[in-house]
């Protein structure tokens, strides 16, 4: 359990527009001294202010504070980065923030696909909006692979079934048709070119 | 000279953060090449930091941070940071620390293709180059998040058949010329497709057309015969 360090109250007259020279000695001293007291200055006056933001923004107090902390630990470790030349302390951090920001809309649907592309749970995959919502094309488009995936030859459509809609690994495939592991890549290979083929030619 | 733009709308959406992590990373490579887009990213950056920064102190406690300060300042300095947003390269979005491993160059058909700065963090996950029809070739890149990316390198005389689009097909300009019937593109050009557009694109440039193409959040299918249809979803929804 980590104690909590006490953070000073920055004085809410001062805008950072006033301050910048001041913030940037503090982020400089962080970067050469590794000053806490420096540093939780900045943190007194820049925390609570993108915690509003990002409240505002992201409408989730865990996800704000969130980017909060992955900001401020970034100013803290990266310090040394600031360059005071090349613009303000407010929009160096606002940029970390911004990067922080698309860092955890990555993960966010990233973890989303994970889930569903999950096949512990291939009932809930069909649930999701997402797929309810496919359009008439896109539906047509479904039907027409269905088609042309029987069109294939019979070999090749069994290894394709057992693989891509059954999910088993090339080796189980293998083994269960007592076939060569590479005739059964082969075959994948030759029904992939011929399907790409066929959905090239029906462009 | 580049002539194509995004849109300013989606440029401040950018500064704003409230684009798709994949919109975000083709509209940080055209701010790579493009002087101008670069411009206005941080003049709009500087206004919405000062809107945000410029605010009389919250009223929330500050005793909720105590615990978080403590943790912050017991992390150790970076040393050595690719991914962090300098204030030289603070328009490029850091990928998660596994793909930060930078790729400078592209090297193809005895070329060498020098990658903005934005592309050098995702090109380490770009697959084999595949030859299409055409003079055509093309290398998948892995994003972990929704989106398709690829490397699109036309040959002089190279051509991509006529095709509409489904969804929104972003393509940016790294090296060389190409034309689509419609418009003339070069170097640095930001070019947005719909399912409104038809275009057939093709090279007569010298040293043929490297571009870089995203389209944005494809559906990605997960389910029964559908799960056929992912190694071909480039072609779906180029």
């Amino acid at each position: 359990m980590l104690v909590g360090i006490p953070v000073e109250q920055s004085n809410s007259v001062i805008k950072p527009k006033d301050c910048a020279a001041e913030m940037s000695d503090y982020i400089v001293k962080v970067a050469e001294q590794r000053c806490k007291a420096s540093f939780a200055k900045v943190f007194g006056y820049f925390a609570p202010r993108l915690r509003s933001y990002a409240l505002k923004q992201m409408g989730n107090e865990a996800l704000a504070m969130e980017m909060v902390q992955d900001t401020m630990s970034n100013v803290w470790q990266k310090a040394h980065l600031f360059n005071a030349e090349k613009g303000s302390p407010s929009t160096w951090i606002f940029t970390i923030a911004r990067n922080i920001r698309f860092d955890m809309l990555r993960k966010l649907q990233n973890r989303k696909e994970d889930i569903c592309s999950d096949d512990l749970w291939p009932v809930l995959c069909e649930q999701t909006p997402d797929a309810n919502e496919q359009s008439l094309d896109e539906q047509i488009t479904l039907e027409q692979i269905g088609f042309m995936f029987e069109d294939l030859p019979l070999k090749q459509k069994s290894v394709i079934e057992a693989i891509y809609i059954d999910g088993k690994s090339q080796q189980e495939v293998a083994d269960e048709l007592h076939i060569p592991l590479g005739t059964v890549k082969s075959r994948t290979r030759l029904a992939l070119q011929r399907l790409k083929g066929m959905l090239q030619d029906h462009d | 000279m580049i002539k194509y733009h995004p849109e300013q709308s989606q440029l401040t959406q950018f500064v704003q953060g409230n684009i798709s992590p994949a919109e975000a990373l083709i509209v940080s490579a055209h701010c790579d090449l493009c002087h101008r887009c670069r411009q206005f990213v941080q003049h709009q950056t500087q206004l919405i930091a000062a809107e945000v920064f410029d605010t009389p102190q919250p009223k929330d406690s500050l005793e909720n941070y105590g615990a978080m300060l403590a943790a912050i300042t017991q992390l150790p300095a970076s040393e050595t940071a690719p991914a962090a947003p300098d204030n030289k390269l603070n328009l490029s979005t850091p990928e998660p620390i596994a793909t930060s491993t930078l790729v400078k160059t592209l090297e193809l058909d005895g070329h060498q293709f020098t990658l903005p700065p934005t592309l050098q963090r995702i090109a380490a996950k770009t697959g084999n180059w595949s030859g299409l029809v055409g003079r055509l070739w093309q290398a998948p890149v892995e994003l972990n998040y929704p989106g398709v990316a690829n490397f699109i390198y036309m040959g002089r005389g190279g051509s991509v058949p006529e095709h509409t689009h489904r969804g929104v097909e972003y393509t940016l300009v790294l090296d060389g010329e190409f034309n689509d019937g419609i418009n003339h593109y070069r170097t640095g050009d930001f070019v947005v497709m719909t399912d409104d557009n038809t275009h057939a694109p093709h090279s007569e440039h010298r040293e043929g057309c490297l571009v870089f193409t995203l389209l944005d959040e494809p559906l990605h299918f997960t389910s029964g015969i559908a799960r056929l249809l992912n190694p071909f979803s480039h072609l779906f929804f180029r």
